[in-house]
């Protein structure tokens, strides 16, 4: 295993997030692409430090890991607010600002 | 300040003040006498200071000035304003004021019928002319006779529509203004040219013959339209509009001598100058002969002496442009005294009979003994009878166009002689003499004592004028000689002639037939050509450029502007759907963004 | 110069606008009251610095300078040279009789009186200010107020357009005052926008030390960079001063607004922008005048013809009398492109001579307006009958105007064309001239069309001559007219050495300037 295969699993996870979030109407499942694209760079953190020495990616890696949680926790939120106003979780309902 | 400067600041200043007085004091105008009183005390004191000028300048030929800055100041003064006391100057002033009092003192009981308020604003306008026109005859430069020039325009325009409330007074008091304006640009033009090439606005410079020539054309530019000479004459019939006494002094014996009066004036440029000269005998003696003719078929008394003092005017263009100073001042002086006693008796025979027709008139002269008398004796001088005043001046002028430019113009204007007469000879005739044609004329009656007495005044210099030109001259300063050679005798018998085949014609009444020649005359005069022409051109040149301009302003240039505004909106209306509302578009936009960004940070550093 | 003078007169419409908001709406009287004391206050402060003013002495006197942001180099720097002297009292009288003729407005008085008052303060700012900056500040002071002015208490759709483009009109709401003032505003800033530019350029060029005018004026800028900013001082400045073809805000705008606030557009404001041209642009990059000013005047020649024709065509009396002030200023402008003493005299003379005009143009035709309740002047006719002083007033203003002798305009437009004729530019002086003379045909067509003939016709209920305070403003401003025409070195003895001394930085390189016309 080399850092270009780690590296190439982690743009292949990414690509794969930003799909899911551009494509998915339902908000949980973009949170979850969220969660794969955050993912995918946590593991290119560790992969460098891993392949290149040094402790600065891991540090970095937990600290990312502590914001995704935070972000996770509001996104829900939002979620449960959409669900509550309009019964069902699609992003697209969200549009009342629009003129 | 010597005492001549002081006599012309006096005779300058008490019109203005009476102007003033009158035009901020509204009751004094509103009652209409106090107005008059106001007035003719003005213009009185302004005579006595005339004729004290005058008599002053007969031992006394050194020129007096007094100028102050107008604008700008010290070195850089541009203007100056002052009063200017010689020869030329001290005569005019005479002929204006004594003029103006004579016709202000008629006034009083011709407009005796109008409303206090208009009575009033007569009089005003009247003490404005006279400050005007004195202002114009004692300036010490052009610029303040173009000041002066202006003013009377004004007043011109003023009191040719007095009766506003008529459209064709209105019409005609603009369009006097507005050909007299036209042709001012003339003299603007040539104030320019004159302070670019000396550097003063005086007349005393020594120019270069191409710059002489074109300052000097371009200020008769000016005295075509202000002395209606061909083709700018169109705007003095239609002045008749106004009053009577009015036509006798602005448009008769002063306002319209101004034009005349500017190149006596600036006889020095024009005397470098001999193109100008040339074309303004040429001018003078055709505008006699066109005038005269044109006076020949109207029927309209003021219309009749309108033409005839366009006819007269002629003479004095051509005799300045013969170089005769003398000639054409001293016809202008003349025809200043007869003219305006012609148009006072015309107004005296107006007033009784209620109509400008000479076929309302008929046998006044059994009911109106003085007022036939003033017209006749006038009639007797502008046609010329050897004896009065007329004929002397006039003698000067055809004097001095003899033999130059092949002679034609001296024969024009003797064949114009002989026209004078005879259209003369007719109004008399027709309007005097003979049978009353109506109600009106049948019960007319001699006017009062202050319609009567300035036709007495006047018949006086009309009558003696002529005697005293050598003195006249010698106030000049130029040479005066008088004989009764063959010339005078021409035109004398030319004069003669005239009246004889209008007694011939009319002696006995009008005819009920129109003589051939003069009826193929009127068609022609019918066309109204020259009016015609000026009415298509603004009509269709002017208003059609003033509407073009607009319509491209509001619609080409505003239009652009208001193109940009509409593409403002239009652009902010098409780009509004960019944003939808929806969260998953914004997103797609910045990984859009981001994605460019990466592609610019790794492709851009490669360079 | 411990006087505070000209901040007293800078600040008296201000504080005036301040005592006048605090008063309850329906105190209507008091609302005058303060405003006129306002305006007197000033009006009486300009004729003191005009008065005091010291010619043989010249330059600034009076010099107030309170920094106020030292680190820029941005100073309160008021002072008065010969021409604020003149442009301070025609600012005094305008806004005097702006106050007088503003008596009877009626809807929300105590606002309309403290935009007009705050107006009115940055005019004065601007006339005395030595600083760059604060001249800006107060610039846009000036301006601002009138998209509200003109909004709230203008005039709508008076005269129905004519003609296959009528649509035109619907569609863009032309005639309408929200159009009016919308345009106006943005034409204005646009042309802010373009000064300010041109600002920042000259400050930074000068070493980003200072806003001084002084300082600037005696900063020599290379050449290439006074050629490429002059334009947007020309045209910034110009598009307020109704320069062709940026002058399209005024016909709509003047005719809009109410009457006051036309008085101080077109009598004061427009000057503004011809002072900025001439102050500011010449006097600052006077290489980059000397290149351009070849188009400068051949647009001002533009200015004078063009403003001139398209009056000639209007039927609404607002319309007429707006067009005729672009064809005026065009004499400012064409006198400023001379670039000599005479030229320049005039088109100073020419900046209170017309102001002096207009604002008694536009007093009368409130006065029409009001009684007529109408602007079309094909209705009208024979009003003369009933208003014989609007109408002895109105002919004053028109000879004034067509620049006969004895009157204001005269003066100014005979060293405009004297000037023009003494540098060469024989062409500009041509179409002056004959601006003149058309100016001739349509003010009198108009006299006569609305004052003379038969009539009223009986539609007219109300039309009388004017009462009480309406006098106040025809008398100060015809008077003015005709004393200022009889007498001009009232003001002349201040605006000449200002002008020789502006003019002098604008020639000094190329010849040493001759005190003579």
């Amino acid at each position: 295993m080399t850092l270009s295969h780690v590296l190439m699993l982690a743009s292949a996870l990414f690509c794969v997030g930003v799909y899911g979030l551009l494509t998915r109407r339902q908000a949980i499942a973009i949170l979850l692409s969220v969660e794969l694209m955050a993912n995918a760079a946590n593991l290119v953190f560790i992969a460098m430090s891993r392949f290149r020495g040094g402790v600065t990616g891991q540090v970095f890696a937990l600290f990312s890991l502590a914001i995704t949680v935070a972000e996770v926790a509001v996104g829900l939120a939002l979620v449960i607010l959409l669900y509550r106003s309009h019964a069902d979780t699609r992003v697209d309902l969200a549009s009342e600002l629009k003129q | 300040m010597t005492p001549p400067v002081l006599y012309a600041l006096v005779a300058l200043w008490t019109p203005a003040i009476a102007a003033l007085l009158l035009a901020i004091l509204y009751p004094l105008r509103k009652k209409g006498q106090p107005a008059a009183v106001v007035a003719i005390l003005g213009s009185l004191v302004s005579l006595g200071a005339a004729i004290t000028l005058f008599t002053d300048r007969l031992h006394d030929d050194a020129t007096h000035r007094l100028v102050v800055p107008w604008i700008g100041s010290g070195a850089s003064t541009i203007a100056e304003v002052g009063v200017h006391v010689d020869g030329v100057s001290a005569s005019m002033l005479v002929v204006v004021t004594l003029v103006a009092t004579c016709v202000q003192v008629f006034s009083i009981g011709y407009m005796h019928d109008e409303p206090p308020e208009a009575y009033g604003r007569y009089f005003t306008y009247h003490a404005l002319f006279l400050f005007s026109m004195n202002l114009l005859v004692v300036a010490p430069n052009i610029l303040q006779l173009f000041a002066g020039w202006e003013l009377v325009g004004v007043t011109s325009y003023l009191l040719i529509g007095f009766y506003f409330k008529k459209p064709s007074a209105a019409r005609a008091a603009v369009k006097a203004f507005w050909v007299t304006k036209f042709a001012d640009m003339g003299l603007l033009f040539g104030l320019l040219v004159l302070f670019a090439a000396s550097g003063t606005f005086g007349w005393e410079p020594t120019l270069s013959p191409p710059v002489a020539t074109a300052v000097t054309l371009l200020f008769f530019l000016a005295v075509v339209g202000k002395s209606a000479q061909f083709p700018l004459h169109v705007w003095l019939p239609d002045a008749m509009e106004g009053p009577t006494p009015v036509s006798a002094l602005l448009h008769a014996a002063t306002m319209v001598a101004a034009g005349v009066f500017l190149v006596v004036r600036a006889n020095p440029l024009f005397e470098q100058a001999p193109i100008t000269r040339s074309i303004m005998l040429g001018l003078g003696a055709a505008t006699a002969l066109f005038a005269a003719l044109l006076a020949l078929v109207q029927t309209d008394i003021k219309k009749t002496l309108a033409y005839s003092t366009c006819s007269q005017l002629g003479y004095m263009v051509a005799a300045l442009g013969a170089g005769s100073m003398l000639g054409g001042f001293f016809h202008l002086t003349t025809h200043a005294f007869f003219k305006a006693l012609l148009f006072l008796a015309a107004g005296s025979a107006i007033h009784a009979v209620h109509s400008n027709e000479i076929t309302d008139m008929g046998g006044l002269a059994k009911r109106m003994p003085l007022t036939a008398t003033a017209f006749s004796v006038g009639a007797l001088a502008l046609a010329g009878v050897p004896g009065l005043s007329g004929f002397f001046s006039k003698d000067l002028v055809l004097e001095s166009v003899e033999g130059k430019l092949g002679n034609v113009p001296y024969a024009v204007l003797m064949l114009t002689a002989f026209l004078t007469a005879f259209y003369m000879g007719k109004v008399v005739f027709v309007a005097f003499f003979g049978k009353p044609s109506g109600e009106k004329a049948a019960h007319a009656h001699e006017s009062g004592p202050s319609m009567s007495g300035p036709l007495v005044v006047l018949m006086v210099p009309t009558v003696v004028a002529g005697y005293f030109g050598a003195t006249f001259a010698k106030v000049q300063g130029e040479p005066y000689h008088f004989a009764f050679g063959a010339g005078p005798a021409t035109a004398s018998a030319l004069g003669l002639a005239g009246i004889g085949l209008a007694y011939a014609v009319y002696g006995r009444g009008p005819r009920a037939a129109v003589p051939a020649p003069i009826a193929m005359i009127d068609r022609v005069a019918k066309t109204r050509a020259v009016n015609r022409v000026y009415e298509w051109g603004f009509r269709n040149v002017t208003l059609v450029l003033a509407d073009g301009l607009a319509f491209i302003d509001r619609y080409v240039v505003d239009g652009l502007i208001n193109l940009l505004g509409w593409g403002a909106i239009e652009g902010g209306r098409k780009l509004r759907p960019i944003q939808t509302g929806l969260a998953p578009d914004y997103v797609l936009a910045v990984v859009l963004g981001v994605v460019g960004l990466a592609v610019w940070a790794v492709f851009g550093s490669w360079r | 110069m411990n006087s505070h003078l000209l901040s007293i007169i800078v600040a008296a419409p201000a504080i005036a606008a301040l005592f006048v908001m605090l008063t309850p709406q329906t105190a209507k009287l008091a609302i005058r009251v303060w405003s006129l004391i306002g305006a007197t206050i000033s009006f009486a402060g300009s004729l003191v610095a005009i008065r005091s003013y010291d010619t043989a002495l010249g330059g600034l006197q009076r010099v107030e300078d309170y920094p106020l942001v030292p680190s820029m180099g941005v100073h309160l720097k008021l002072a008065v040279d010969g021409w604020g002297g003149p442009l301070l009292v025609l600012t005094g009288v305008i806004l005097f009789a702006g106050v007088l003729a503003s008596w009877t407005v009626k809807t929300r008085d105590r606002e309309f009186f403290v935009l007009l008052l705050v107006l009115t303060a940055g005019v004065f700012g601007v006339f005395v200010s030595q600083d760059l900056l604060v001249f800006f500040l107060f610039y846009e002071i000036a301006v601002l107020p009138m998209y509200v002015l003109i909004g709230i208490w203008g005039s709508s759709h008076k005269v129905p357009p004519k003609g296959p483009f009528k649509f035109v009109w619907k569609l863009f709401d032309i005639g309408g005052k929200q159009y009016a003032a919308m345009k106006l505003t943005l034409m204005l800033l646009v042309g802010s926008a373009a000064i300010m530019a041109a600002l920042f350029v000259m400050y930074l060029k000068a070493g980003g030390t200072t806003f001084d005018l002084g300082v600037l004026g005696a900063t020599k800028y290379d050449r290439q960079t006074q050629i490429v900013v002059f334009p947007l001082v020309w045209l910034g400045f110009g598009t307020l001063a109704g320069v062709f073809p940026f002058h399209t805000w005024s016909p709509d705008g003047h005719a809009s607004a109410p009457t006051a606030v036309s008085m101080l557009h077109a009598g004061v404001l427009m000057k503004l922008g011809a002072f900025g041209v001439m102050r500011i642009g010449m006097v600052i990059l006077p290489e980059g005048a000397r290149f351009w000013v070849p188009v400068v005047g051949a647009v001002a020649a533009i200015n004078v013809l063009y403003g001139a024709f398209a009056a000639m065509s209007q039927t609404d009396l607002k319309y007429i009398i707006a067009y005729s002030s672009v064809s005026h200023m065009g004499i400012v402008m064409l006198g400023a492109a001379t670039l000599t003493p005479a030229g320049w005299n005039g088109a100073v003379f020419q900046m209170v001579a017309h102001g002096i005009m207009t604002g008694l143009f536009f007093a009368l035709v409130g006065l029409v307006y009001e009684r007529a309740h109408t602007r079309a002047i094909l209705k009208m006719g024979g009003f003369a009958n009933v208003m014989p002083a609007v109408a002895a007033f109105f002919t004053l203003g028109c000879l004034s105007s067509l620049g006969l002798p004895g009157t204001a305009g005269f003066v100014s437009e005979f060293m405009v064309f004297l000037g023009a004729w003494k540098s060469g530019h024989y062409l500009w002086a041509i179409p002056g001239v004959l601006g003149a003379f058309v100016t001739a045909i349509y003010v009198l067509r108009a006299t006569r069309t609305i004052f003379w003939g038969e009539g009223p016709s009986h539609d007219f209920h109300e039309l009388s001559d004017p009462k009480k305070t309406e006098w106040g403003a025809l008398v100060i401003l015809g008077a003015g007219l005709v004393i200022l025409g009889f007498w001009p070195r009232l003001i002349l003895d201040y605006i000449e050495p200002g002008s020789v001394e502006h003019l002098g930085k604008v020639l000094a390189p190329v010849a040493t300037l001759a005190r003579l016309p």
